[in-house]
């Protein structure tokens, strides 16, 4: 009985950590997705796809520093003044916690800002919760590669 | 003074077993990871690796503010070899967000040193870090910094 009693919390254990691996999986495969929805959207200027994607307390910390709400990362986005042309992923990398998937990676950009070419290429990460049904970013920060 | 930072560290990290999210567990959860980063501050200045040891997770993610990546190993190395002596380390500002088991804190940072040949700096970063709960104790498992004038 003490062997069947174990068997089966070692089969339930197993099960377990095996549909944890499955649900982070398709967790981190989605958020993934939402990131080149990023991009695309933040290409086009669709700020109402990024509103979708950004939780109400976004803490967005840009390049240089300057920390924006979400309604000042959006502004900044429809501005005229910014015209980005390319916003390319060289590498990404996600890991699931509890209800969360954070994203690492390196991107690249090239634009206009107030005429002025620019190409910038820096760390980012991207913190993500699951509320409401979806996933939405929490916290992302820009941080230029010096070196 | 490392020990007795150590030993500080230890009764802080396990000092609130887990229990479910409540916005009472939030603000304790919070209370927590702030001090955790007062003493992770602490530890950088005095040079404290065996501390930071217990800050930090296995994992850690660490992202400089000249965008050089590097691992927990590689983070208590750069600590250790630093060739400036930090003499003042505060947070300018700080606050924390739970996140379901997640805390995340964000703040600005200031350090005043001198480099090797006796020079003065001053350095201000802009700052994210996650922190997790493992095995009943708060872990940072993602740090980041970008520079601000």
């Amino acid at each position: 009985m003490k062997f069947f009693l174990s068997a089966i919390m070692i089969c339930g254990a197993f099960l377990l950590a095996y549909g944890q691996d499955d649900a982070n999986s398709g967790a981190i495969t989605k958020v993934l997705a939402l990131e080149h929805a990023w991009n695309q959207a933040e290409k086009t200027k669709d700020t109402m796809a990024l509103d979708a994607l950004f939780d109400n307390l976004l803490v967005y910390v840009d390049y240089d520093g300057t920390l924006r709400t979400k309604a000042e990362f959006l502004a900044q986005v429809k501005s005229s003044d910014s015209q980005p042309q390319q916003e390319i992923t060289e590498s990404m990398n996600a890991r699931a916690f509890k209800g969360s998937v954070v994203v690492t990676g390196i991107y690249v950009a090239r634009g206009t800002d107030h005429g002025r070419p620019y190409v910038r290429r820096g760390r980012f990460i991207d913190t993500w919760i699951f509320e409401d049904q979806g996933w939405h970013c929490v916290a992302s920060q820009a941080t230029p590669i010096l070196r | 003074m490392d020990f007795r930072l150590i030993v500080a560290l230890l009764l802080l990290a396990a000092a609130f077993p887990a229990g479910a999210q409540s916005p009472e567990n939030d603000h304790t959860d919070q209370s927590t990871v702030l001090a955790l980063e007062n003493a992770w501050n602490q530890a950088v200045q005095q040079k404290a690796a065996a501390a930071l040891d217990l800050l930090l997770a296995n994992d850690l993610v660490y992202i400089e503010y000249d965008g050089t990546l590097m691992n927990k190993t590689e983070y208590l190395s750069s600590v250790k070899a630093q060739s400036y002596h930090a003499t003042r380390i505060m947070n300018e500002s700080i606050s924390a967000h739970s996140f379901g088991e997640m805390v995340v804190v964000y703040g600005v940072y200031r350090e005043i040193g001198t480099l090797s040949g006796g020079k003065p700096y001053l350095r201000r970063e802009r700052f994210t870090d996650l922190w997790v709960r493992r095995k009943s104790a708060w872990v940072c498992v993602i740090s980041q910094s970008t520079s601000i004038p």
